[in-house]
This record gives C-alpha cells, sequence and structure tokens, in this order.
C-alpha cells in the first residue's frame, strides 16, 4: 500500500461516470477501458486533455483508498490482454458474486473453483463439475440447470469455457486471488516469472515450475532457445506471441477465433 | 496416469477439515450470519462476512451453531488476535488497535460495500436491514455511520442516498449522473444488465415476442416513465426506445402492417438475442415480482425451449473448434518430437 504521503486525487464527475460505469460492466478490456474514459470526457467536459489513463485510475484509486476497494489491472491468462474491474480489498470471501446468485447456483461456483485449483491444466472438465451437483448446498439443483447455471458464470465473466472444459475469467482472477490464496494454500500455483496466482500455463516438464503465457511469451521474446528459467533444461512448448494491441486492430483477427487456435500446452 | 478422483477427493476432504480447524472466528462469525439470515455478502459458509477475519476486533454476536471450531474461536475476541499472522496478510492496516473510531471507520466501509450491492441490484435500502448486516451492535453510532458512509458515495460514486420514507425507514441510492448520454455508449458488448430495456424486452417476450407500443408505455407509465415527460434518468424515454436503442439494434421498432393511423409495434433486435435470452429477461421479470421464472409457467417453458436451441447451437460450435485445435495440436506435436 502507498506511504503515508498518500495524495487524495480530486474526483469530478468524469471520474464518477467512469467508475459507475466500469462497475456496472463489471470486467473490461484496456481498448474499452480507454473508451469509456474518452466517453466520460465528452459527456462532461469536452476540452479538457484526457489524461492518461494509468494517471486517471490511479487518481480515483486514491479516492477508493479509505473504502478499500480499487480498480484492479490485470492480464488475461490466455492471451495477455490488459483487464481492469473493480475489486473489494478487505474481503476475502467472493462477495461481488453473492447478490447476482442463489446459494446453491454460488455453491456450485465453489465446487467449479476447487476442481480448477486442483487440476494440473487449469481446466474442470463439465462432466466432473455436474456430477457434484448432488453435493450443492441449498435448493436441490437438477444437471440440466447446472449446465444452466454454468453458461451464466460464463456470460458475466466469472468462468471461460473452452472446448466442453472450465476455467477462471480473468475477472474471476483479480476479484478472488486473495480469497484463493488464503482458502486453498496448498493447492494452490504460483507463476515462476511474475509470482502472482496461476491458473493456466505452461510447466517445465522437468522440475515443474510454471509461467503464465503471456509470461513465457515476454520471457522468451526473441529468443530462438527457449530455457527453463529454473532448470536451465529445453523449453519444449510453443511460445507465444506477445500481446500487441496495435497488431490486433490491423489483422481484425477476432479474439474468439485466436482463442480456438490455440491448445492448452500441458 | 494422473491422479484417481478418489484420492483428490481425499486430499481435498483433508484441506477442508485442516481450515476448518483453523479458521476460528471466520467460523463463529459466519455461523452467527447464517443464523441470523442470509447475509447479503457473506457467500461461501467457511469465509467471514467483509472483514478479514482476525483484523475485526468487534465481538461476534451469535456464535450458536458455530462447529468445533468455537474452541480455537475463544481466544479471537480479545484485541491480540489483531496482531496474530493472519492479521498481517489482511489489507487492513497492521496491527490496528480495537479504538472505537478504528471499529467505526470498519463499519463505514462494509456499509458502503453493502450499499454498492444494494445499488447494482437497484433494491430499496431499509434501516433494518443495515442494523443486522453491519451497523449490528453499535446501533447508537448508526446516524453517524450512515451519514459517513453516503458521504463516501456521494464522493466516490456520484450517487446520493435518499430517505423515500420516513416512517418505515427506506432509503434509495439516486444517481446524480445523467445516464441518459450512456445509451449512445454503442460499442460495448454488455448490454444494459438493468432500467428500461430490460423492462420492454420483457413486456415484448410477454406479448408473444411481438408487442404493441400502447402496451409498452401502459407497462412503463407505471414506473412513472411517460412518452411525452422528460425522464430524470432517461432523459428523452421516447427517443430512447424509438430511435436510441433501435440504432443499438437491442430493439425493432415498426409499423403494424396495413394500420391506419399507423400504429407502431417492437420487437426484439439482433443485438438483444445475441447478448441476453428469454431467460434471463424472465428471471429479471421475476425479481422484479419478487418471484421466481418458474411462476411463469408457459413463459418459463418456452425460455427453457430456447435455452436448448441456445445449447445446440454452442455445442455445434465447439465441436467446431475442437475440430480445428486437434487438428492444430497433432501438427504440432509431429514437429516439436522433430525438435527434439
Amino acid at each position: 500500500m502507498q506511504g503515508n504521503t498518500r495524495r487524495t486525487g480530486i474526483m469530478t464527475d468524469v471520474h464518477r461516470r467512469f467508475l459507475q460505469l466500469l462497475m456496472t460492466h463489471g470486467v473490461l478490456e484496456e481498448c474499452d477501458v480507454k473508451r469509456l474514459q474518452k466517453h466520460c470526457y465528452k459527456v462532461h467536459d469536452c476540452n479538457a486533455t484526457i489524461e492518461k489513463l494509468e494517471d486517471f485510475i490511479n487518481n480515483i484509486n486514491s479516492v477508493l483508498e479509505s473504502l478499500y476497494i480499487e480498480i484492479k489491472k490485470g492480464v488475461t491468462e490466455d492471451d495477455g490482454r490488459p483487464i481492469y474491474a473493480l475489486v473489494n480489498l478487505a474481503t476475502t470471501s467472493i462477495s461481488k458474486m453473492a447478490s447476482d446468485f442463489a446459494e446453491n447456483e454460488l455453491d456450485l461456483f465453489r465446487k467449479a473453483l476447487e476442481l480448477i485449483i486442483d487440476s494440473d491444466t487449469g481446466f474442470a472438465s463439465s462432466t466432473n463439475i455436474l456430477n457434484l451437483v448432488d453435493q450443492l448446498k441449498g435448493k436441490k439443483m437438477r444437471k440440466k440447470e447446472a449446465e444452466h447455471v454454468l453458461q451464466k458464470f460464463v456470460q458475466s465473466k466469472w468462468l471461460i469455457e473452452k472446448e466442453g472444459e472450465f476455467t477462471l475469467h480473468g475477472r474471476a482472477i483479480l476479484e478472488m486471488d486473495q480469497y484463493i490464496r488464503e482458502t486453498y494454500p496448498d493447492a494452490v500455483k504460483v507463476c515462476n516469472i511474475c509470482r502472482s496466482l496461476l491458473i493456466q500455463g505452461q510447466s517445465c516438464e522437468t522440475c515443474g515450475i510454471r509461467m503464465h503465457l503471456p509470461c513465457v511469451a515476454k520471457y522468451f521474446q526473441s529468443n530462438s532457445e527457449p530455457h527453463c528459467p529454473h532448470c536451465n533444461d529445453y523449453w519444449p512448448h510453443e511460445v507465444p506471441e506477445v500481446f500487441d494491441p496495435e497488431k490486433e486492430r490491423e489483422t481484425g483477427m477476432s479474439r474468439s477465433n485466436k482463442r480456438s487456435l490455440r491448445s492448452r500446452q500441458h | 496416469m494422473p491422479r484417481g478422483q478418489k484420492s483428490k477427493l481425499r486430499a481435498r476432504e483433508k484441506r477442508r477439515q485442516a481450515r476448518t480447524e483453523t479458521q476460528g472466528l471466520e467460523v463463529a462469525k459466519a455461523s452467527g450470519a447464517a443464523a441470523a439470515g442470509k447475509s447479503p455478502s457473506s457467500v461461501f459458509g467457511d469465509r467471514p462476512e467483509n472483514l478479514p477475519a482476525a483484523g475485526t476486533p468487534s465481538t461476534p454476536e451469535a456464535p450458536e451453531g458455530a462447529t468445533g471450531a468455537t474452541a480455537a474461536s475463544s481466544g479471537t475476541n480479545s484485541a491480540e488476535n489483531i496482531n496474530s499472522p493472519k492479521a498481517e496478510s489482511t489489507s487492513f492496516p497492521k496491527g490496528a488497535e480495537s479504538s472505537l473510531s478504528e471499529i467505526l471507520n470498519k463499519k463505514v466501509v462494509l456499509l458502503v460495500q453493502f450499499l454498492l450491492q444494494k445499488y447494482q441490484k437497484k433494491e430499496p435500502i431499509r434501516k433494518a436491514e443495515m442494523m443486522k448486516f453491519v451497523i449490528k451492535q453499535y446501533k447508537s453510532h448508526y446516524n453517524e455511520i450512515l451519514k459517513r458512509a453516503s458521504d463516501h458515495m456521494e464522493l466516490a460514486f456520484g450517487v446520493d442516498l435518499k430517505e423515500v420514507d420516513p416512517t418505515r425507514h427506506c432509503y434509495t441510492l439516486v444517481n446524480k449522473l445523467d445516464l441518459s448520454y450512456d445509451s449512445a455508449l454503442n460499442e460495448y458488448e454488455h448490454m444494459p444488465k438493468t432500467g428500461i430495456l430490460m423492462i420492454v424486452l420483457g413486456v415484448i417476450f410477454m406479448r408473444g415476442n411481438c408487442a404493441p407500443e400502447e402496451a409498452i408505455w401502459e407497462v412503463l407509465n407505471m414506473m412513472g416513465v411517460y412518452a411525452e415527460r422528460k425522464h430524470f434518468i432517461y432523459g428523452d424515454p421516447k427517443k430512447v426506445l424509438t430511435e436510441d436503442l433501435v440504432q443499438l439494434k437491442y430493439l425493432e421498432y415498426r409499423q403494424v402492417a396495413n394500420s391506419e393511423p399507423p400504429r407502431y409495434e417492437f420487437l426484439w433486435g439482433p443485438r438483444a438475442h445475441a447478448e441476453t435470452s428469454k431467460m434471463k429477461v424472465l428471471e429479471f421479470l421475476a425479481k422484479v415480482h419478487d418471484t421466481v421464472p418458474t411462476a411463469f409457467p408457459s413463459w418459463y417453458q418456452e425460455a427453457l425451449r430456447d435455452e436448448e436451441e441456445r445449447a445446440r447451437a454452442r455445442a455445434a460450435a465447439r465441436a467446431r473448434t475442437a475440430a480445428l485445435a486437434s487438428a492444430r495440436s497433432r501438427a504440432r506435436a509431429s514437429t516439436s518430437s522433430q525438435a527434439k
């Protein structure tokens, strides 16, 4: 946390609108965040120079600090896109979901979360999750309903689905980082490079250390012979490309296309 | 062969047991909350409401129903627990003394979180709820905590806490920002989850997927939204419905065939079909009427059929991408084995 010289920023309606809209969306990608910022400036004050995004957000965060809320920046685990979400810092439970889901639905999420964290690949199969439907707290849920609930989680960006398996959305990782580390201290995996929570990634077949795909991309950038940073053994996996927002706009390649072409590397 | 399901389940059980034993105060607090009724923010039974466990100096109110962890929790009421290792990892200031001002600060933080949740759900806020879930034993400080929390809401979010019913102490959160501008935001995948659009989609759905304009206004008028009157949130409602939302492809607005004088009807637009579903709209309507989707059997059936359709379409898409991906990985495997 910041030191004692806390310079509280000035909140204007531009910042407030931004905050409200970000809160409504839950999580946004950086390009959308920039557009949102521009929109908020346009609505309130056309002539002011648009503050640099980082400063703009730090400004808001300094006001939110005393409320133990902050706009947190993260990176999607599969392709390294920067994302932003409003997170509670003072809570260790998954409280943000509580207002949108029933008790048995939340318990389904918890079961899925546990399977995901326990798994080797960071994915839990739909079958395995649905088999736990009988153990849920609250009202009895049938497998058919559970399928529907899992899709709700995907649509509200708590889970990602790929080929019938589920993993955590970047939003869930941002919001629940602390909760996950505290609840599953043994099962939790950590990236060797950035030391933050790891759900999906690549692992060294010799020594077992793991790295996020975007961390692998940056670390082995322009390195034709990648070696494990820990045991120096040959790194056997395909090194993904570093996320470049400019390139993406040019090629016009949609995100869903990219994801389907990339398969997991465990 | 990866670890079998049984051994994984055993390990998980062991972990869960270990967790419940070490979670003294947390379990006591959570079961207190559970005994008090559904807390808006405690989700997982073995997690505290909002505050990190050991950082809370206040005594848990009703530890009845606490499991075997009560033995461990007996020591947690005292201030010493704040300096325990658990406290170090929390985000509240380390070594926070259990002074009244620190406690009140935390109550303000909790109340703001509570109000934010209520705001997002568009639910009214009752004093009784605030007392039960947040204020608890600090009732005498209610006014101070409420004032500070509402000041924060106003400063940070531009949202005002207004009392709507002084006799029943019922409040609502009113946005000071005019949101009619935001309907012009057209690039987002997320559609506005609440508000006028969901209601309109609901009316269209309930009228057999095509609703005469009069039916829409009938419902909106009941909410205090009129075609001819400027609305403090929606601005010009007629324009929002017939122009903005149509431009954004959430609604279709067309003339009823052969109507003279011309009458108009509304349908779901392609973007509404893409970004929401009949089930979601039905859920929204059910919530508004404080009931469940199954209370509307025929619409529920239709929504279920719609869900099945969508599931089928998704499965087909998935099969396509899976085929693509496996073809790719086969190609990659053959090249990487060559490289080795």
